[in-house]
Parts: C-alpha cells; structure tokens; sequence
C-alpha cells in the first residue's frame, strides 16, 4: 500500500483533479482539502512531542489521513480560510492569522519525504529576480535584464542592449472597469522610449529581445524532464505565446544534455520539485531561461503533444 | 517577542478577496498608472469555451458536471488556459497565488 499524499488545492482545480484521478485509480489514498475549507468543513488536531513528531488527524467530511504516515504533499494555489459570515472584521483577521500560522504551520512541518512543492520554496522561487540570479548560478543563458523604476535607466538600457521587452514582475491579470485584463509581454517601438511617465511608480521588469525561432515549454518533474516546443503562428503569439493561443502549434522536443543539466542545478537552487519552465530558442540555436513557474499549467501541454505529465507527477508523489 | 514578519509567504493562500479583486474603478493617467499596463487588454476570447455547471464532489475529490459526467474540459484540457473575458472566470495564472 502506498503512503497516504495530502493534496492541497482550490477545488475548481481541475489540472488537479487529473492527479487525483490517477492516484486513485493507482489505489494511493488521497486526502484533497482546500484551505479554503478550513475551519467549517476541514478539521485538524496534532500533537508534537519530544518522543515524536507532528501527528494526528486532518480531516474533511469524507476522507481523513493521518499525519505522520502522509508520504507526499503536492501543494497547488490552495484558497484562503474561509470563517463564519458572523465574525467581525478583526475576528476574522485574527483567525486568518491563527489558522496560517497554526494549520499551515503543521502542514509546513510535516517531515514527509516528498513535496510537490514546498509552500516555502515555491514562494520564494515566484519572485522573478531570485529565479534569474539561480539560473545564471545554475550556468543558464539568461537575457540581459533591468529592475528599475528610472526611466532614464530604461533609455540607457535600450542603447546598451537594443531591442527591449517589458514583462510584469508579478501577476499579469487585473479586473478594472469591470473588465479583465492581461498585462502580456510587450516588445518596445522607439515612440514607447518618448514616454516613460508611468515607470517611476512601482517597478518595471525590462529585458533584452531574444530574436527566437521557437519556444519550449519544459516542465519538470521530480528527475524527468518533458519538453515541448510552442511554435508561434502570429506576430503577437511570437512576443507572447500567452496572447494568442489559438494560433500556437506544439511538438515533443528535447533539450541538450548541457541544459538539462543547468535546470537540474536551477531546480535543486531553488528547492523545488514540480516547474513549468518557458525557454527560448534563438537562431543561432541557442536556449535561454526565461523563467520557472512553481505551479505552472501542464494539463493542456499534455493535452497538446500527449507527454505523460499527470503519470509522473503521480509517480512522483507516490516516491517511484 | 513576535516580529513584523508577514508571514503569508511562507504558506501563499489566494487573497480573501479572490486571486483577482474585481474592480469598477478605471484606468487613472499617464503619470500615475504603472507604464507596464499601458499594454493591458482584455485577452482574445476567440477559442474560449465556457465552463459547464459543475460541481465538487466531496467523496471523489473531484469536480463532476451536472449531468454526472466528466467535465468538457477534462477532456479539452487547452480549454481552462483560454481566457474567456469574463472577469468571474478568470485564467488560470502561472505564476500561482499571490498574497
């Protein structure tokens, strides 16, 4: 009988529930909660103590696992607590608090041998600026890149590198006016570098333009890589693949031994278990790291080239 | 002694208010909007399908259709990174929660 894995998501999770599939049809018991669920239908008591680590019960309506024989946690955008309409303001606030550092606190310490990926570790690795300063360590390509609210130092970047890209730090989706909106990778004109009112308000993530034949799509798991090539079929897809997926075409491709090697190298930098990393491919052949997404989409990649992502996140979880 | 330390990130929830507050409020000018969103547009609905009624099944862990059957795009797994526009189904973000 395999270990229990502990699968913490938001339930509209649906890549997510692949996973849980698959393990449930491999007979591994599955407990899937969403903090979200936590406190009104998702309940926990655990002890530590000098004689044994954190054990006890976690437990939903329908499924409990206990703690200290949970084999792997596979950690995916789980929701916020959720409390009582009742509470106030400040009760709510003070249980958020709790719960985070209580529940999350536990479930952090768990000393099971396999996660996918660790909270901790995931956090830090969304930070764009830590993931490039470990991929050059790691002995990737990376494209010349600024971090800066000046705008003198974007004109002054721009002459130094040549063509730029701009691309968000952080979350490229924001719902204003009632609309939503996504912020996509933008290829600067020489008009945009007249106007830079805007860039000393919060900080800009500007690039070198990588001339690329293609793009790969590597998602990692655990010791496997699956590579697939994105091919863009539209102008605005060949800055963005995002803008435009109607236009993208994918294959199963590969990638050299020198760059499996340095994303090794990044991934154990990082701590992480479980990415989804977009490369570049230039035309003179070469692959630069453009960035590692710790909870990255991989269901529709494996519904595009048929590489086995779910069977090796399971396998994963299930220490194969 | 605590310290002023958040300590959201090293367990990253979605924000109570949603992975992606929804506003009314628009655009401000030139001099106070961030230059990087000037790019920002509502993404091309074009290969958008929408997203059945569904819902959880606690016992299976999953999510099922109304009519008990696996959901559409379970089986058309490109459809769930096709953003549709609609600000109460937003795209499913790499970058994951943030805080």
């Amino acid at each position: 009988m395999n270990a229990p894995v502990l699968v913490l998501a938001a339930r509209d999770d649906w890549p997510t529930d692949r996973i849980v599939t698959e393990l449930t049809q491999r007979g591994t018991p599955v407990l899937r909660m969403d903090t979200a669920d936590f406190p009104q239908r998702l309940t926990v008591g655990a002890r530590i103590d000098q004689g044994h680590g954190w054990a006890g019960e976690l437990a939903t309506e329908h499924h409990a696992v206990e703690l200290s024989q949970v084999g792997a946690v596979y950690y995916r955008a789980p929701g916020a607590f959720q409390f009582p309409a009742e509470m106030s303001a400040p009760e709510r606030m003070f249980a958020a608090g709790q719960a985070r550092a209580g529940l999350g606190g536990v479930l952090s310490a768990l000393s099971c041998p396999r996660w996918l990926n660790h909270p901790t570790s995931a956090a830090r690795a969304e930070y764009k600026p830590v993931q490039l300063a470990a991929a050059r360590e790691a002995g990737l390509l990376i494209p010349p890149t600024l971090v800066t609210n000046r705008p003198e130092d974007v004109r002054q970047f721009a002459a130094e590198t040549g063509p730029l890209i701009c691309k968000p730090l952080a979350s490229p989706v924001v719902i204003e006016g009632g609309e939503l909106k996504t912020v996509y990778t933008r290829l600067l004109s020489d008009e945009d570098l007249t106007d830079l009112r805007g860039i000393s308000v919060t900080a800009h993530l500007f690039q070198a333009w990588i001339e690329k034949t293609h793009e790969i799509r590597l998602t990692v798991v655990g010791e496997r890589m699956f590579a697939a090539a994105i091919h863009a079929g539209s102008d605005a897809a060949h800055i963005d693949w995002r803008s435009d997926y109607g236009s993208l075409t994918y294959t199963p491709t590969e990638v050299s031994g020198d760059v499996a090697a340095g994303v090794r190298r990044l991934m154990d930098s990082l701590g992480l278990r479980y990415g989804a990393i977009d490369l570049a491919v230039d035309q003179q052949g070469r692959v630069w790291f453009l960035e590692v997404n710790p909870t990255g989409q991989f269901d529709w990649i494996q519904g595009a080239t048929g590489l086995p992502i779910v069977e090796a996140i399971a396998d994963e979880l299930e220490g194969k | 002694m605590s310290t002023a330390v958040d300590l959201r990130e090293a367990f990253p929830l979605t924000p109570p208010s949603g992975r992606i507050p929804i506003s009314a409020e628009l655009p401000s000018g030139p001099d106070s909007r961030p230059w990087a969103m000037r790019g920002a547009r509502v993404p091309d609905s074009t290969g958008a399908v929408a997203v059945p009624p569904s819902a959880y099944d606690a016992a299976r862990q999953i999510s099922i259709a109304n009519d008990g059957g696996a959901l559409t795009c379970m089986a058309n797994t490109h459809t769930p990174t096709v953003p549709d526009g609609s600000a109460t189904n937003p795209p499913p973000l790499d970058e994951g929660p943030k805080d």
